[in-house]
């Protein structure tokens, strides 16, 4: 049970979520992204092993950018002519803002939730290979996103190497984060260099492996189960549950 | 008499960008199960003749080609993209750059995918090959996190799994220290003898290799065949005899630096001492904390404990050009601002920068690049220099003029540490060496009394090659 997010076919995954972002989108008022938050959390909870304490690491970016529409909606949205549910100093807060700041935050926390799902129960290679394999992805396509996924650690040891010697000629440290932002752009273009280089080298490993971006068989085979279309029924299920919220509010 | 692997024809070929041919008139017929190197001064195209032989080129650089090269009896451009690959199989110099999964047992499978293997053969194959390199236990590690010299032989198993009949080696040991760099070779040697392919390697460093190559081919500055001969082992080259230029005055000194890394300790205790004119060399295997201490001494990463005191330090990286902040050589001297322009004047001419003066510091070649980068930190009045892996991937002209240059900067006074894997090298520039392993720092050794104890050097994953004068003189 607790596997079976993990284990569902990632491609069909990535179409549930993004089934569910694109419809929600047309659903605007409070209850809808409420429901479907509480739903998503519950469906992560009972189905994945999650790592909880880094979920709310995650969460919190989202969760501060929700509080920012929520108040900037109260002080600076239109009033219109509803009536005044309270004032605060000179600020009239309407019903209508109340409702359509909750509406605004919520919703940032509905989208977030659905995409910290996909991210936290999916492995990058295991999705790439899928879209190859369900979804007919071109292994051209495919295997650049891969190997950059391999290049992104080492790129970034080159970053901290480059910004280590700079720091001996005696740039960075003393002048202003505005003065370190312009100087940046001299690590970028040996960045960029190096990237490039590093890129030939990788696609000139590949051909010698006789990768010519034609059809190929698949050590790991990912499949389409029962059990995904299953899950796939129980997003749906979350969704609608949430969406006839506007029957009943 | 079996079919020959490759048969090259009278061929020639030019970079579309170059005015001169890279490769001319090239005649050579390899045959299956020879142990063969390709040899030569830098830049002679001992790595461009190995991608037209695995026919990387000239498909991929619009080269200007003319000869023949046959294949198995085939002409290359006959072949499809990746064809010839099937049966020619390559191994490159960056261990870094010729992986694209995680783990090994994917990346074996992605070989085996690209032939189009059924899946149902793969686990087999997958065995056979871990068996056969005894790579058995790594099956399923994490490919970033091995060292270099595992990263090699792990891409020589994902070239062997193809079962090719040729196997192409590009530089394999420029990233790995002289034990490991051994090991591999008779790792190779072993396989060698038990698939029976033919071996062709690019390579300068031939003492490593001893025995195992049966023929070479000798490659002359202008790209033409010099030599095509029986292989006879390698002595290394003799460098020539220095006098120190030691004086007694203290420049620097370190003593009970400590730094730690997401609370893993890498340095511990180290003390260290260069007097102005010393030359001091640093070995250890890779990994053993030696980039990171040349980091601390400079002041670029923060040190937990101890005390540094005396003159300022200036660094030059493996790849100077990660210092260039400047559009032109004389800008990035006079960068810093600390040096007259007399004095500047006086640096350009003393490091034979006058000539490139204007040039963008990332044009010019390798070794003027580590010039200009020395340029620079003597300009910012840096008089202790730390110079990493100056020798990596060097051949012997490039060894010869790094040789001159430590030798004239320790003449000016200055104080000079090297960290080098190349022992012969260390042996003829050193004053004093100093060993490093798991973030210790011992020593300091006196060059002869630790170049003739080989058990101390094999603790720190070190060789001394044999040396001789046989074969000097045809590279100086």
């Amino acid at each position: 049970m607790r596997r079976l997010l993990h284990e569902m076919n990632p491609s069909m995954k990535f179409l549930a979520v993004t089934a569910c972002i694109l419809i929600l989108a047309f659903f605007f008022n409070p209850w809808t992204p409420l429901l479907f938050f509480t739903g998503v959390v519950l469906l992560q909870l009972l189905l994945s092993q999650t790592n909880w304490k880094l979920w709310s690491l995650a969460m919190l970016p989202f969760l501060i950018g929700a509080f920012g529409y929520f108040w900037t909606t109260l002080v600076f949205g239109q009033s219109g002519d509803s009536p005044v549910l309270w004032t605060i100093g000179t600020i009239d807060i309407t019903v209508q803002q109340w409702e359509l700041a909750w509406s605004l935050s919520l919703r940032v926390l509905a989208f977030s939730s659905i995409s910290l799902l996909f991210a936290f129960t999916t492995d990058p290679v295991h999705f790439i290979q899928s879209l190859m394999q369900q979804w007919k992805l071109s292994p051209k396509l495919a295997f650049s996103v891969l190997i950059s996924y391999q290049f992104l650690p080492v790129l970034q040891k080159e970053f901290v190497q480059l910004q280590q010697a700079h720091r001996i000629r005696g740039t960075g440290s003393r002048s202003s984060t505005f003065k370190r932002l312009t100087e940046s752009r001299r690590l970028l273009i040996p960045l960029l260099a190096g990237a490039v280089r590093k890129a030939e080298r990788a696609a000139f490993a590949m051909e010698a492996r006789a990768f010519t971006g034609e059809a190929r068989t698949h050590y790991r085979e990912i499949t389409l189960a029962p059990k995904d279309f299953v899950l796939f029924a129980l997003f749906s299920l979350v969704l609608t549950i949430s969406c006839s919220a506007i029957f009943w509010t | 008499m079996l079919e020959p692997i490759f048969q090259v024809d009278d061929f020639s070929f030019r970079f579309p960008d170059l005015l001169e041919p890279t490769l001319r008139h090239i005649t050579l017929t390899i045959n299956p199960t020879e142990r063969l190197v390709i040899t030569g001064p830098s830049g002679c195209g001992k790595s461009t003749l190995l991608y037209v032989l695995n026919r990387l080129y000239p498909h991929n650089c619009d080269g200007e080609v003319s000869g023949a090269v046959r294949i198995f009896g085939r002409l290359a451009q006959d072949y499809d993209s990746g064809e010839v690959n099937r049966k020619i199989a390559t191994v490159f110099q960056d261990p870094d750059s010729q992986f694209c999964m995680p783990t090994v047992e994917e990346e074996l499978a992605f070989t085996l995918e690209n032939l189009q293997v059924p899946r149902q053969e793969m686990p087999q194959r997958i065995d056979r090959i871990l068996h056969l390199t005894g790579l058995e236990d790594l099956r399923h590690g994490v490919i970033q996190s091995f060292s270099g010299g595992m990263k090699q032989r792990i891409a020589t198993a994902c070239a062997l799994i193809m079962e090719p009949e040729c196997l192409l080696l590009d530089e394999p040991l420029a990233h790995l220290d002289p034990l490991t760099a051994k090991e591999f070779i008779s790792w190779l040697n072993h396989l060698q003898q038990k698939s029976g392919i033919a071996v062709v390697a690019v390579e300068h460093k031939l003492e490593l290799w001893g025995s195992f190559f049966e023929r070479e081919i000798a490659l002359s500055e202008n790209g033409t065949i010099r030599k095509d001969q029986l292989f006879t082992e390698r002595d290394a080259p003799i460098l020539p005899d220095r006098t120190s230029a030691i004086r007694e005055k203290v420049l620097f000194e370190a003593s009970g630096v400590c730094v730690s890394y997401a609370s893993k300790s890498i340095l511990r205790n180290i003390d260290l001492q260069l007097q102005s004119g010393e030359v001091t060399v640093i070995a250890g295997p890779n990994g053993s904390g030696k980039s990171t201490l040349l980091k601390a001494l400079c002041g670029i990463l923060k040190i937990d404990a101890g005390t540094i005191t005396g003159m300022r330090v200036g660094f030059v990286p493996q790849s100077p050009e990660q210092l260039f902040l400047s559009k032109s050589v004389e800008g990035e001297l006079a960068f810093s601002g600390n040096s007259s322009a007399e004095k500047l004047r006086h640096l350009m001419t003393a490091l034979d920068l006058r000539t490139i003066a204007q040039a963008h510091p990332f044009s010019v070649s390798h070794g003027q690049k580590r010039r200009v980068a020395i340029g620079a930190m003597l300009a910012d009045e840096r008089q202790v220099l730390l110079l990493d892996e100056p020798t990596a991937g060097q051949d012997l002209k490039a060894l010869t003029e790094l040789y001159r240059q430590i030798e004239s900067r320790a003449q000016d006074g200055c104080a000079l540490v090297v960290v080098t894997h190349d022992m012969n090298f260390a042996s003829s520039i050193a004053d004093k060496v100093h060993l490093m392993k798991d973030g210790i720092l011992s020593g300091p050794y006196q060059p002869e009394e630790l170049f003739s104890n080989s058990a101390l050097l094999a603790e720190y994953r070190l060789h001394m090659p044999k040396k001789g004068d046989l074969y000097a003189p045809a590279f100086a």
